[in-house]
């Protein structure tokens, strides 16, 4: 253990599951999915596609004018940082802590400003391009918007790490308080890019799920026989990072600990992923936090539900853990929630935040038949109590070879 | 629509402006737009009623300076 101490004292969401984090961890518990099928794209080449859409209203949240300069992702981000500043008790008169610092994920930026861009340019054959789409589109748009949006006026960074983003977000905000460069951030993640046109990319990349028989929402299967890919989801998670010393002097809620960052880079694939990468992000994560496998109760991993990807991720975690790694549970809630790319990480942070809170592990839906090549403990179908559950890991790993991973603690 | 009513009803409803400020005087800086929101705003006009609005004479300040630049283009158009 070196430096500060550092907690979770507010949460806030936007996700499929909707904004209520104990009514979100509720229906994860239960095992109940949220994903459904979308008809996406036009009329003359739509699809029927599986996806966990949010049918997203910001209300008076945000106000029109303020909107008309928000992509997406940056609304999300917006709406769940609200949640969180409410929640941690920071928001006063609308504004959050004016010294704090924004730390926000997001893969791809306002995917949807940027189709619509294009197919002004080219299908309409016109150069009158919005004035708008160059400020909206920007990757650090959910952080802009979120330092604007509540008067937080130290550093708003964006980690742009595809499927890792917000953890590493979540990672370096750990960090920047533990070693003293300040005391409170507002960190997450917020991805949109269920626009038709970022659909049928990942379509092309041949990575998404197939409508199981028993439905859109039995779709998503990680560690099942019958898997066949993942679900694109979207929303945005934003936690509230504070010092223990500022924590304690206000009297805040203390949800839960963060007590350790590791990361990682395959430096092998673009879109394959290795063990050795992954395993050496789970390692310098618990050598980080001064902990050992044998501490670890459960392992909120990146599992997505592809063929390739899920039994990498368990060898990775067997190699880390060695014989340790029969007694973890171990769950994937993309099964339930899709996957947030660069939402993700913060989302699945805040569910594993929640779980140690309740200590009560979230199932991994969908896992019938187990894959033999997943032969840990995966929790499958529906939650299950944990009363000894003090230590639990939050896995994200991307394209490009990105590892990371999160230790987080009971308060 | 004539122009004015149709910048009156978009500052209002896009725009967010309170509708009781609107008004033949009134500035669209006046009404809380910033350098960025004046062009979308042009964008809206363009789009609405079929014309192009060359930028050297986007020079107006006032509601009622816009739409007669409006109209004009309207004329030129027709005629």
């Amino acid at each position: 253990m070196r430096g500060r101490r550092v907690f979770v004292t507010g949460l806030g969401f936007v996700s499929p599951h909707g904004e209520d984090p104990a009514a979100i961890f509720e229906r994860l518990f239960l095992g109940e999915s949220a994903i459904r099928t979308v008809r996406t794209g036009t009329p003359e080449m739509g699809a029927d596609v599986l996806l966990a859409s949010i049918d997203f209203e910001p209300g008076d949240r945000i106000g029109k004018a303020d909107r008309l300069l928000m992509a997406r992702a940056a609304q999300l981000a917006v709406v769940a940082t609200r949640n969180a500043l409410e929640d941690s008790g920071l928001m006063a008169h609308g504004r959050g802590p004016e010294e704090a610092a924004v730390y926000m994920g997001c893969g791809l930026g306002g995917a949807e400003i940027l189709q619509e861009s294009y197919r002004t340019y080219s299908a309409r054959q016109s150069r009158r391009v919005r004035p708008t789409t160059i400020p909206l589109i920007m990757a650090s748009g959910p952080a802009s918007q979120v330092s604007m949006s509540f008067g937080i006026r130290g550093p708003a960074h964006t980690y742009s790490i595809a499927c890792a983003s917000s953890s590493v977000a979540i990672g370096e905000a750990f960090r920047s308080i533990r070693d003293g460069y300040i005391d409170v951030v507002l960190a997450g993640g917020a991805e949109a890019m269920l626009n038709d046109g970022s659909v049928a990319a990942w379509q092309g990349l041949g990575v998404l799920a197939k409508e199981h028989a028993d439905g859109a929402g039995a779709s998503c299967r990680p560690f099942d026989l019958e898997r066949t890919g993942l679900v694109l989801g979207e929303g945005a998670a934003t936690l509230i990072l504070e010092s223990e010393d500022r924590a304690m002097a206000r009297g805040a809620h203390l949800l839960v600990e963060i007590v350790g960052f590791g990361a990682s880079s395959d430096a092998h694939k673009l879109t394959e992923p290795s063990v050795d990468g992954q395993e050496r992000a789970i390692r310098n994560a618990l050598e980080d936090a001064g902990l050992t496998a044998e501490d670890v109760g459960y392992i909120n991993v990146h599992a997505t539900g592809t063929p390739t990807g899920d039994p990498v991720e368990i060898e990775a975690i067997k190699r880390a853990f060695g014989p340790a790694a029969q007694a973890v549970a171990i769950s994937s809630t993309k099964s339930m929630h899709g996957h947030l790319v660069g939402a993700s990480g913060a989302l699945e942070c805040g569910i594993t935040a929640l779980a140690l809170d309740k200590r009560r592990i979230p199932p991994t839906a969908n896992l019938t038949v187990a894959d033999p090549a997943c032969d840990l403990d995966c929790v499958p179908g529906v939650g299950r109590d944990a009363p000894d559950l003090e230590v639990a890991l939050s896995n994200s790993f991307a394209f490009g070879g990105s590892n990371a991973t999160l230790v987080l603690r009971r308060a | 629509m004539t122009p004015y009513a149709f910048l009156a009803e978009v500052l209002s409803e896009k725009y967010d402006v309170d509708p009781t400020s609107i008004s033949p005087e009134a500035t669209l800086t006046e009404l809380g737009l910033d350098s960025l929101t004046v062009v979308e705003l042009l964008f809206d006009v363009e789009d609405e009623f079929e014309i192009e609005i060359p930028e050297e004479r986007a020079t107006f300040e006032t509601l009622a300076e816009a739409a007669a630049l409006v109209e004009e283009l309207l004329r030129a158009k027709g005629a």
